[in-house]
């Protein structure tokens, strides 16, 4: 099966559980959200993943093959991570030099035209970049490779906004050119909105939603008026959140649309991808 | 196995460089002692700096540290698995070890032969001129260190610092209570055979002549024994 396999993933920390029998499935060729807020489990299910760390029950199927502590991976998967885990003695262009011998599907042509593109200055140690060079850095090694499975744990991290669109538009025109998986974990959800095709949304430790982009947002309206008549109208409805201010009331809704009754006063909008993270995971707080 | 041998060229390749930083910066400094030694006395007799060897352990812990804390990360991050990781860290140790006790056993002898007063480490206790026992007996001795240390390092990240703080300090009260049976409760009969054995480890033996083999068996043995520690620890080491 081509597809990154999470299957009944526990990892417990002392008294905390951070992943709580997690099972799901990263499919080929999709462009993933992986959303959840600072804690959820994002970072521990990616390490899990990149065989950073162990689970203490379950596995991880990567097209079928176990990733735990298996060179089979090697050329299928690939993690960039928040962590600088790279040697900062070495320059970044020996850093390109050894990721081209350590994989054997680094390109190192389009490393260099990634880093020119940035002005990322390969005679530089990595150690002496900026933060946000560093991140340019870590960026350019993971669109250089061409495995299956890329994972981006908060990618733009320390970027400016132009930098920021550039890497969101070289990430487009790579899938484009070559169709493979892309997980972005991060927290700035209306930046990837429109890149993402799939959301999975984690939240202390469960996955509580995996689902298309476009299903959501087809499924996730606000409905607002006096409180007394949007009440009326969520009755037996999946109301996920709500703000009141006076005798107005605003409910996020997901589910089903059924149409606004003539003369209740009800308005009807769209819901927006953060705000329904936002109370998908302010609902399982309460 | 191609991904393997790549490995372990990136870990020679990256280490090599810094020993010849290291000895130049060494014999600089036993250079400029050894000057101002002759020009405060006059005469090079009492220059002295001796067993250089203890520098190079110094190094050899340093990079057994680092061959953790550095390299542990770089090499996860590319996709390595831990028992490759250990095996091009083992083999990086081995080539660093190597190299340094090839310079130390040439450059000890020859400083030993040309200024008549110098000792190096092995010279001064197993004799001069024994160049292959030299060498293998430092080599397993930086060896030792290095693996020590590698041990001492995955060991923190696992297990945290206080345990083995507190652990250093069981084995110094073991060390002090071992010292004291020898002294007030074993038998002197007992006391002296232990003694022996162990000398005999180091290639001593009773009759006063010394066994060039039996302290590289020694030196093997323990450097093997630590090793296999840290493979058994670096199998479950996670990334933190």
């Amino acid at each position: 099966m081509n597809a990154i396999q999470i299957r009944n993933v526990t990892k417990r920390y002392k008294n905390i559980t951070a992943l709580d029998h997690v099972s799901f499935s990263f499919e080929h060729g999709r462009i993933y959200g992986f959303l959840g807020r600072n804690g959820a489990g994002k970072s521990t299910l990616i390490n899990i993943i990149a065989n950073r760390i162990f689970s203490d029950e379950g596995e991880v199927l990567i097209d079928g093959i176990p990733a735990k502590e298996n060179m089979g991976v090697h050329e299928k998967v690939f993690c960039m991570s928040e962590t600088d885990l790279y040697d900062t003695g070495l320059k970044i262009k020996e850093h390109f030099k050894w990721m081209k011998r350590f994989y054997d599907s680094f390109d190192m042509e389009k490393a260099l035209e990634i880093a020119g593109k940035f002005q990322l200055d390969t005679e530089k140690r990595f150690g002496a970049l900026s933060k946000g060079y560093q991140t340019i850095f870590k960026l350019t090694a993971a669109l250089a490779l061409n495995v299956p499975y890329v994972i981006f744990d908060e990618p733009v991290l320390g970027l400016d906004a132009n930098h920021r669109e550039l890497f969101y538009a070289l990430l487009l025109k790579d899938y484009e050119e070559k169709e493979r998986t892309i997980i972005i974990a991060t927290h700035l959800i209306e930046e990837v909105a429109n890149l993402i095709e799939d959301v999975v949304l984690i939240d202390r430790g469960k996955v509580i939603l995996q689902e298309s982009v476009e299903n959501l947002l087809a499924a996730g309206y606000c409905v607002s008026g006096m409180a007394q008549e949007v009440d009326r109208y969520c009755k037996g409805k999946n109301v996920i959140g709500q703000d009141e201010l006076g005798g107005l009331k605003l409910v996020y809704v997901l589910g089903e649309k059924t149409q606004i009754p003539a003369g209740s006063g009800l308005q009807m909008t769209a819901m927006n991808l953060q705000k329904l993270f936002v109370k998908l995971t302010e609902k399982g707080e309460s | 196995m191609k991904k393997l041998r790549i490995v372990i060229q990136y870990e020679c390749v990256t280490s090599f460089k810094y020993i010849w930083l290291f000895y130049a910066i060494e014999y600089a400094i036993v250079l400029l002692i050894a000057v101002v030694v002759a020009l405060c006395t006059g005469a090079m007799e009492h220059v002295g700096s001796n067993c250089l060897e203890i520098n190079t352990m110094i190094y050899a812990a340093v990079l057994g540290v680092l061959g953790f804390h550095e390299d542990f990360k770089m090499l996860i991050q590319n996709g390595f698995t831990r028992r490759y990781i250990y095996l091009a860290t083992l083999s990086m140790f081995a080539f660093i070890s190597g190299i340094m006790a090839l310079v130390d056993t040439v450059m000890g002898n020859g400083l030993h032969y040309f200024l008549n007063g110098y000792s190096s480490m092995y010279g001064a206790i197993y004799g001069y001129y024994h160049f292959f026992a030299n060498w293998l007996w430092l080599f397993l001795l930086y060896m030792l260190v290095c693996s020590l240390l590698y041990l001492v390092g995955l060991a923190v990240n696992r297990y945290g610092k206080r345990i083995l703080l507190y652990s250093g300090a069981a084995l110094l009260g073991l060390v002090l209570i071992v010292m004291a049976m020898f002294r007030y409760i074993l038998p002197g009969e007992i006391a002296r055979s232990v003694l022996n054995f162990l000398a005999g480890a180091m290639g001593f033996m009773s009759d006063g002549t010394k066994h060039l083999g039996l302290p590289l068996l020694t030196l093997f043995l323990i450097a093997a024994l630590l090793e296999l520690g840290a493979y058994a620890v670096i199998r479950r080491t996670e990334l933190r």
